[in-house]
């Protein structure tokens, strides 16, 4: 069975006397260990696609399977459950707690997930050392860069164990280098066969549209194309 | 390197934050902005610290005319006939009024080994009429006892500014007020009819001469009160006693011989430490109320003595309550404006927790934590800057005579001059409870709009 499985998803929003139909007749499978990429022009509904995804919108119409789950079925309390046990997110921008450090960022979710203190605390360290953050833990966000903050981001995603990674363009703040270097650490994790980590993020960005494996497009909310 | 063993994730619930992460959180985010915090602190320590010295002021001043009340009235409780304090009349009476001072003797003794120091002053009270050649006034004669100390008299002495006080020497020797002796147009030395009509329709006389005149500034002692020795003042009762039909304790009535009985019209009980009377009246009630009852006598505290000031006194705190409150209001409006502003700028961390799986209710408690500590804070910062003034001003005293004129008489009493502010543990109970509850209660609009923040806003950029 497919980790994800998207039928028919539909969104339409409704803007005054407008109806803007962001998403339509969206059908999609992303199997276990993808590193898929979500790309498309402005407005042509990646976010809403991710976000539809992760649970924090939900469709007008269709069916979003995640892990055998329908999460359009959820009650609000199970998709927050669900985001926090099987879903990591890394953001475009503002992904950390600004009066956490790097390391009590990473801690943070694994505590709500109630794991003992040193698991986290191993795991934690584990994860910003795989980033290259091992020097950098005890900062706060406001003292890293925006690469940096992106690889806190990726760590604490990935440290919390989760299924599926959805990253809305992850490097739109970053430099091309900088970008690169995150798709890298990104992938390197996906290929961990322990973790066996599925990623599907967004860009506009070539350089990281190189390194996904599938590349899903989108255009005027329908995908036009999927290759891999 | 532990891995998590991803089936068996599947029915977890979110932990919560632990109450310490949650602390430190909310004590971190209330630092973001150092300068805000601190300025609602100090805004609300400025508010509580008027609010410590209002109150403080205005128990003060309460406190020192009851005390004053108290010493120019009756002490902290007082035994008189039934029906005394309704209609006074010279012909209530205790007859035997040695019987009961013996007979208190003994539980003012237990009392005593209680640490409680109880005096009891005798006392009578008349109403005559004064006159001389010049005038007849309608006067109140006090008496004044030559054994006991008695704190009425002894306040009243400072006041003296004629003559001499009052002597065991002379009998018929009588101290009376400014006002009153300008009313009757004597002098020292003068003599002064002092009358009153028995219940039996006769009338008794005795001469007074002024020994001396006082002058106390309240103008109801000024005008009406004329001091004497017991002695002469129970000449009077004595007189209503072998009246006929004189109201006194009916069953000893006939057995009372006048010359031996000592009729008073009360007995006077100070009470030392003075927060102790209620306890003194509890126990002197266990031990005396069967015979007070069979003898038709009350036992009183002073706030049934001068029912007028206790609620003058009500009336004078209520406007301070209000005042009071509309501290707290701006405290509270102080509160949510910090709180709420730094809810609605943190819009996108909140719906990043949201979306990272924090709960609802976490996002509450977060909330609800960073005003609990800031009422804390602000508990902490009041109370510094209150009291610290408090501290000050009560040891200094704070002269308000110049604010309220030359005479500080009001209800009877009056006011210290120079009043010293009180803080009782209640009130700083009551000042503490109601700053916290509004600095919680604050934190409370805003944790629910942080608590709606839906996670998408996360995103929004
Ligand atoms: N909250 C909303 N209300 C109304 N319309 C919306 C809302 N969010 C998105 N849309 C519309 O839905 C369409 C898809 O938007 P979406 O943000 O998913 O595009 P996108 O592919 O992520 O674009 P971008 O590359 O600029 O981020 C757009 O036409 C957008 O205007
Ligand atoms: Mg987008």
């Amino acid at each position: 069975m497919a980790l994800l499985s998207l039928s028919n998803i539909s969104k339409i929003y409704q803007q005054g006397e407008l109806t803007v139909p962001a998403l339509q007749e969206v059908n999609l499978t992303v199997e276990q260990g993808e590193f898929a990429a979500l790309v498309g022009p402005s407005g042509s509904g990646k976010t809403t696609l991710l976000n539809i995804i992760g649970g924090l919108d939900t469709p007008s119409e269709g069916e979003v399977m995640l892990n055998g789950r329908d999460m359009t079925r959820l009650s609000e309390s199970e998709l927050s459950d669900f985001r926090l046990f099987e879903l990591g997110f890394i953001f475009q921008a503002y992904n950390l707690v600004p009066v956490l450090s790097a390391l009590e960022n990473v801690e943070l979710i694994m505590v709500l997930q109630g794991r003992p203190e040193k698991e986290r605390r191993e795991r934690a360290e584990h994860f910003l050392t795989l980033v290259g953050l091992a020097d950098q833990m005890d900062r706060r966000p406001s003292g890293l860069s925006g690469g940096q903050q992106q690889r806190v981001a990726v760590a604490r995603a990935l440290a919390a164990g989760p299924r599926l990674v959805l990253a809305d363009e992850p490097t739109a703040n970053l430099d091309s280098e900088n970008a690169t270097a995150l798709l890298d650490i990104m992938y390197t994790l996906s290929q961990d066969k322990e973790l066996q980590t599925t990623f599907l993020f967004s860009t506009h960005d070539p350089r990281v549209m190189e390194r996904a494996r599938r590349i899903i497009t989108l255009r005027d909310g329908r995908i036009v194309a999927d290759e891999c | 390197m532990t891995s998590v063993s991803s089936g068996s994730m599947k029915r977890q619930h979110a932990a919560g934050l632990p109450l310490a992460l949650l602390l430190r959180l909310a004590w971190r985010n209330l630092w973001r902005h150092r300068k805000r915090t601190l300025i609602t602190l100090t805004s609300i320590a400025i508010g509580f610290a008027m609010a410590v010295i209002s109150i403080g002021i205005g128990d003060g001043s309460h406190n020192s005319m009851i005390r004053n009340a108290i010493t120019l009235g009756e002490g902290h409780l007082a035994i008189q006939p039934k029906g005394y304090l309704e209609a006074p009349s010279n012909s209530l009476m205790i007859a035997d009024g040695k019987g009961l001072t013996d007979q208190l003797q003994h539980p003012l003794k237990a009392l005593a080994q209680q640490g409680i120091q109880v005096s009891a002053i005798p006392r009578i009270s008349l109403q005559l009429l004064a006159s001389t050649a010049n005038n007849s006034v309608g006067v109140g004669l006090e008496s004044v006892s030559g054994q006991a100390e008695d704190p009425r008299s002894e306040q009243l002495r400072k006041g003296l500014i004629v003559g001499d006080w009052l002597s065991e020497e002379q009998e018929n020797g009588i101290v009376l007020g400014q006002a009153l002796a300008n009313k009757l147009k004597v002098r020292l030395g003068s003599k002064v009819v002092l009358m009153a009509g028995t219940q039996g329709g006769d009338t008794t006389a005795q001469l007074g001469r002024v020994r001396g005149i006082f002058q106390t500034g309240m103008d109801d002692l000024d005008s009406y009160l004329i001091l004497a020795p017991l002695e002469l003042g129970r000449l009077f009762l004595k007189a209503e006693l072998t009246a006929t039909g004189a109201q006194i304790e009916t069953k000893t009535k006939t057995e009372i011989e006048a010359e031996t009985a000592q009729p008073l019209t009360r007995i006077a009980l100070f009470v030392l430490p003075a927060g102790a009377a209620d306890q003194a009246q509890l126990l002197l009630n266990k031990a005396m109320n069967s015979s007070l009852n069979s003898r038709q006598l009350a036992l009183l505290d002073w706030q049934t003595l001068m029912p007028d000031l206790v609620q003058f006194v009500a009336l004078d705190d209520a406007g301070n309550y209000v005042f009071l409150l509309l501290i707290l209001i701006m405290v509270l409006f102080g509160i949510i404006n910090t709180v709420l502003m730094s809810v609605l700028e943190r819009t996108r961390e909140f719906g990043l927790l949201r979306a990272l799986g924090l709960a609802r209710i976490q996002l509450m408690l977060l909330v609800c934590a960073e005003a609990f500590l800031l009422s804390v804070l602000a508990l902490l910062f009041g109370w510094l800057l209150g009291g610290g003034l408090h501290l000050v001003l009560s040891a200094n005293g704070l002269d308000l005579s110049g604010m309220m004129g030359d005479s500080t008489a009001i209800m009877g009493t009056y006011m210290d001059p120079v009043i010293r502010p009180e803080l009782s543990l209640n009130r700083i109970v009551q000042l503490s409870g109601g700053i916290f509850l509004v600095t919680l209660l604050s934190g409370l609009y805003p944790a629910i709009k942080a608590s709606r923040v839906a996670p998408v806003d996360a995103l929004k950029t």
